[in-house]
């Protein structure tokens, strides 16, 4: 059996004259949970869109399972679990009913794994659709795409709408559906959302693929915001050659840094002082891009992170 | 893995159970339209009538086939068969047809079965057929209640002869509401598949009642209303080669639907 679940080869789609990817290269392998990451309109969802066959590639080539989604058909489909980015959903029926409708889209497949699986996350499986709040929808649509036991899920920003409590339950579920031997793709704008679950991820940006990565080493590159105020003035000299240590300013008492790495070395050196208050917050997924991409437009607010 | 795809008529039953409630109110609707027009037609004087006609405009009198009003075949044809019946059912076969398959892609409701393991030719066929049915629905409520007021009130029509307009009826809405469920499954936008099918049920309705004032016979000839009311099924029966024209509109556009949505991009 191929051991690459999804794979994409200069995957082109243009709608009219914009060219949402440009030539997306993805290898996804059987059993991992990989990340796909980037900001609002990168064309995360599009290629997610050409994995399911709802759009066609333009130029370059999509294989899921070992076939192109358009000769795949409903028999490749049959093997996906697939949670859309934008759930909607309408009408009287209940979601019970709509869960039992999509089970006979599916032959009957997924029977058992309703009555689990909403009770796990909560769902009220007699109360009407349109009734459902965002996060309850999100319930309905996570049920759905687990139900059915997929060999592969693809989850278009999955934990969006979930409260914190039910998302750490969701990246359980994924992380056992992952155990059982089933691979998981999922997208997020927000590293941080997906960085406890995923093995490797995708960074993609205006359509194509800028980084593949462990999670950890990208998490190491991002690094994190630290700050330190201290009882007296410090030097920020002592701290700016640390190892892992970057772009260190003191402002009186408070020192600001990005800390990539291990904290080790600088929670040391900050320990010879009276340290006041701490905190280190993970960058954001945008500054991110901004060590990425230096992109002329972006000059000025790439100088503003590394300065 | 064939097991794990769709049962037969899956999407199909789900959209019958959908429109369930729609389907009621639109027959309870159509039973009381007809019932009060052919209700009130012993009440109305044929002396009446017949000098109501004269003092309209000729035009008039035969764009509406007011000419022959003041038999009971006339009078049904020019209210239930030839007016309101085709024109309530056009207006639910363009909401529905355009709204199953474009209407439900538009807002983002298709999106689950269209990712199901259904392939898209089976999703338009089955739609289509559960507008077919709603239609056929429709007008066999319409067809039973004419034919029970026809026999209670004993109005001289041949029972046989109302089937015969209701199948001429049947076909042309089928036309219609194929044609709003084609187009707007082939551009995905449901504003087009609205617009195009009310186009063809209008601009058929407009040729038909033109063209024999301006005495231009392509007009007639085009209009798939002519097709459906010149021979006077009423009075007549069965117009098989009319049947036949107004048959060929729904498998056309049919087959175009089922073409254009394959090859198409969904959910842009």
């Amino acid at each position: 059996m191929d051991d690459v679940v999804i794979r994409t080869e200069g995957l082109v789609k243009d709608y009219g004259k914009v060219r949402a990817l440009d030539g997306l290269d993805l290898e996804v392998e059987r059993g991992e949970i990989f990340g796909f990451l980037g900001p609002n309109g990168a064309g995360k969802s599009t290629t997610i869109r050409v994995l399911l066959d709802l759009l066609r590639p333009t130029a370059g080539r999509a294989e899921v399972l070992g076939s192109t989604p358009d000769a795949g058909g409903p028999a490749l489909r049959a093997r996906i679990g697939y949670l859309p980015g934008e759930l909607a959903m309408s009408g009287r029926r209940t979601a019970g009913q709509l869960l039992r409708y999509l089970v006979r889209l599916r032959g009957g497949a997924g029977t058992d794994g309703i009555g689990p699986l909403a009770e796990r996350f909560g769902l009220d499986l007699d109360r009407p659709i349109r009734g459902l709040s965002k996060g309850n929808k999100q319930k309905v649509g996570v049920v759905q795409a687990f139900m059915h036991r997929p060999e592969l899920l693809i989850l278009d920003e999955p934990t969006s709408g979930l409260d914190p409590l039910l998302q750490r339950e969701f990246l359980d579920l994924v992380t056992e559906v992952r155990d059982a031997g089933a691979t998981v793709f999922m997208s997020s704008h927000v590293l941080s959302e997906i960085e406890d679950v995923a093995g490797r991820v995708a960074i993609i940006r205006d359509g194509v693929i800028v980084d593949t990565d462990d999670v950890r080493t990208l998490r190491h590159h991002a690094g994190q915001l630290v700050e330190l105020r201290f009882a007296d003035r410090v030097d920020a000299a002592t701290f700016a050659r640390l190892p892992g240590v970057e772009d260190a300013t003191v402002d009186g008492t408070t020192l600001r840094c990005l800390l990539r790495g291990e904290p080790d070395a600088l929670l040391k050196a900050a320990a010879a002082h009276h340290v006041v208050a701490w905190s280190a917050e993970d960058r954001e997924l945008e500054d991110l891009f901004l060590d990425f991409y230096r992109a002329p437009a972006d000059d000025r607010r790439a100088q503003e992170v590394t300065r | 893995m064939a097991a794990d795809t769709a049962v037969p008529s899956a999407v199909l039953a789900g959209v019958m159970t959908d429109q369930r409630r729609s389907l009621v109110l639109w027959s309870l609707a159509l039973a009381a339209i007809a019932t009060m027009y052919i209700g009130i037609y012993p009440a109305m004087g044929v002396a009446d009538m017949a000098s109501m006609v004269e003092n309209l405009p000729e035009a008039m009198v035969n764009a509406f086939g007011y000419d022959e009003i003041a038999t009971p075949a006339g009078y049904i044809t020019s209210t239930v068969y030839g007016l309101l019946g085709p024109i309530l059912l056009s207006v639910f076969a363009i909401a529905t047809g355009t709204r199953l398959v474009a209407g439900q892609e538009e807002d983002g409701t298709l999106e689950l079965e269209l990712t199901a393991p259904v392939g898209r030719a089976r999703v338009l066929l089955e739609r289509l057929g559960a507008l077919w049915l709603n239609v056929a629905v429709l007008v066999g409520v319409l067809t039973v209640v004419t034919i029970a007021l026809v026999v209670v009130l004993d109005l001289d029509v041949a029972v046989g002869n109302v089937v015969a307009g209701s199948a001429g009826m049947l076909l042309l809405i089928l036309g219609v509401g194929t044609i709003g469920l084609s187009v707007g499954a082939i551009t995905g936008r449901r504003a087009i598949g609205l617009g195009v099918a009310a186009a063809f049920a209008v601009g058929g309705f407009m040729l038909d009642a033109i063209g024999p004032t301006v005495e231009v016979d392509w007009m007639t000839a085009a209009s798939p209303f002519s097709w459906y009311l010149d021979e006077r099924p009423l009075f007549t029966g069965f117009d098989w080669p009319g049947l036949a024209q107004l048959a060929a509109v729904p498998l056309v556009a049919a087959v175009a639907g089922v073409v254009g949505f394959a090859r198409r991009d969904l959910m842009t």
